[in-house]
């Protein structure tokens, strides 16, 4: 018994069985209004993923997060490395992020919906602004981290101010931009889900508010697994990529969290 | 401070200035220039202007105080919660075994997915919206006050078990205050989480608060008055957190500034 427990896939498992559990009880016993039980809900899964429109709609909104979170990678990585290997860098960006940082980025969409439309663009933009963030932080922490001394010897021996932030920045931070990844990685799934709620035209969250308002409420539960399980798995690939790039760091931070 | 101290302040200073005038700049050129029409992109000025005169209506300050009220009504019970879960979980076999697959399982779920179950069971009002915050900001105070538990110096707690303080008592003596600067770290991000989430929760369905404000200001065009609740929501979100760091700053006097 405790041989299986420790199996690492087993107690995630017994915890999402434990979940469905009570939720069987809150929807059966209680008899909550408005929640339905969960057999019924996991029953218009299958519905849901053999239906052609529905998985155009997915495919739509994991191509917009993946575009967006390219894009923030992209522009926030060496802005945070920047920031954290010069000061100067660090003084002009560290108000702006101050600045930006409370604003909810999905509550941008209508505005940005003006100015770009309800298409993809506007999509990408608002998941792109709540990647980055967590990004460039990450990158500076890691960046402003990183030992002096490695610097002056590559110094010493004439690598040059590019070759010092490729091969001896970049990779030092490596597992500091991976936690900053890994938060983006949630905070992309949100905004994505977020943008679409607000700006309904494909995508997941589109099934999932139309679902709502046509009052089929079994499939509202059954996009709310479906969001989980997108969620745990992106969560759960990252962290395999994770581990193959930065196999020789360990992991301080397990679990990652963020919202926008 | 010497001179050469003090110069690089303010060229620090003047460097932050640069790129939130980088986009005010633009922003004022582009509107009053007239280059995109006004229902497009209002002048900052008359943002700025609209804000200041909405400061003054009861009907907007009424808005703010529902927004506040469901902002720290959730933060509230997630900072409860979350330290409370955090430290049984650390201070328990059983219960760390099973708070930590049940945190893996729901930390990386987009919470705000969770919002038309909650307005379904919990209806339209404080509710749903309280829910949804308490939610989004538990996972970072939980998964704060249990690193920070957990990495208590042992020796801590050995002295004052030999002391003869009981096993329940040290969790709340000993290993939650030697937590604290790390928990405090957890609740500042929630803090400045549950401020977006509560706008979001507005937005989406809702008939009075902040978010309801910007929605019901896009569907009728009036661009200035889409600015405003965005502005106020940040604004609140900063305040709230420079306080929040005022009142940890104190909370923690005695603690190494490292933590």
């Amino acid at each position: 018994m405790a041989r299986l427990l420790s199996l690492p896939g087993i107690p995630p498992l017994l915890a999402c069985l434990g979940l469905l559990v009570v939720w069987d009880i809150l929807a059966r016993v209680f008899m909550i209004s408005g929640l339905a039980p969960p057999l019924e809900a996991l029953g218009q899964i299958p519905g849901i993923l053999s239906d052609p429109e529905a998985l155009i709609n997915i495919a739509d909104s994991l191509k917009r997060m993946a575009i967006g979170f390219v894009l923030a990678l992209a522009v926030a990585m060496p802005i945070g490395l920047w920031m954290g290997r010069s000061r100067l860098a660090a003084a002009f960006f560290n108000p702006l992020f101050m600045v930006i940082y409370p604003v909810p980025k999905a509550a941008l969409m209508p505005i940005i919906m003006l100015w770009l439309g309800v298409g993809d663009a506007s999509k990408v933009l608002v998941i792109f602004l709540g990647v980055s963030l967590p990004v460039v932080y990450h990158s500076f922490q890691g960046a402003r981290a990183v030992e002096e001394k490695m610097l002056w010897s590559a110094a010493a021996m004439g690598v040059g101010p590019v070759g010092r932030m490729l091969r001896i920045v970049l990779p030092t931070t490596m597992p500091e931009i991976m936690v900053g990844c890994r938060t983006g990685l949630v905070l992309a799934l949100i905004t994505m889900v977020t943008s679409e709620m607000i700006a309904r035209q494909t995508g997941i969250g589109n099934i999932f508010f139309t679902a709502l308002d046509m009052a089929q409420y079994n499939d509202v539960y059954a996009m709310i697994i479906i969001i989980g399980i997108l969620g745990f798995v992106c969560d759960w690939a990252f962290e395999a990529v994770r581990r193959w790039l930065v196999s020789w760091a360990d992991s301080a931070h397990e679990i990652a969290v963020g919202s926008a | 401070m010497n001179a050469i101290a003090w110069r690089r302040t303010i060229t620090e200073l003047a460097a932050g200035a640069v790129p939130v005038l980088c986009i005010l700049v633009p922003w004022y050129i582009l509107s009053a220039g007239h280059f995109v029409a006004p229902s497009l992109l209002p002048s900052p000025v008359a943002v700025f202007v609209r804000f200041f005169q909405l400061l003054g209506d009861p009907q907007f300050l009424q808005n703010v105080g529902v927004t506040l009220f469901r902002l720290f009504t959730g933060f509230g019970i997630a900072v409860v919660l979350g330290v409370g879960i955090g430290i049984l979980a650390v201070g328990s076999r059983t219960m760390g075994s099973i708070v930590k697959p049940l945190v893996r399982v729901l930390a990386p779920l987009p919470k705000i997915a969770l919002y038309p179950a909650l307005v379904l069971t919990l209806g339209f009002d404080h509710s749903s919206k309280v829910a949804l915050v308490v939610a989004d900001a538990l996972f970072p105070i939980l998964l704060a006050t249990y690193q920070g538990a957990a990495s208590v110096d042992p020796k801590l707690v050995w002295s004052a078990r030999a002391a003869g303080t009981s096993q329940t008592k040290c969790l709340f003596t000993v290993v939650l205050m030697a937590a604290l600067p790390s928990i405090l770290t957890g609740a500042r991000i929630g803090l400045v989480i549950s401020c977006i989430v509560v706008f979001l929760a507005e937005m989406i369905t809702s008939t009075d608060g902040l978010g309801q404000l910007l929605v019901k200001a896009g569907r009728t065009f009036q661009t200035v008055d889409m600015f405003v609740p965005i502005i106020t929501i940040s604004l609140l979100g900063l305040g709230l957190n420079g306080l929040f760091n005022l009142l940890s700053a104190r909370l923690l006097i005695g603690f190494s500034t490292r933590a």
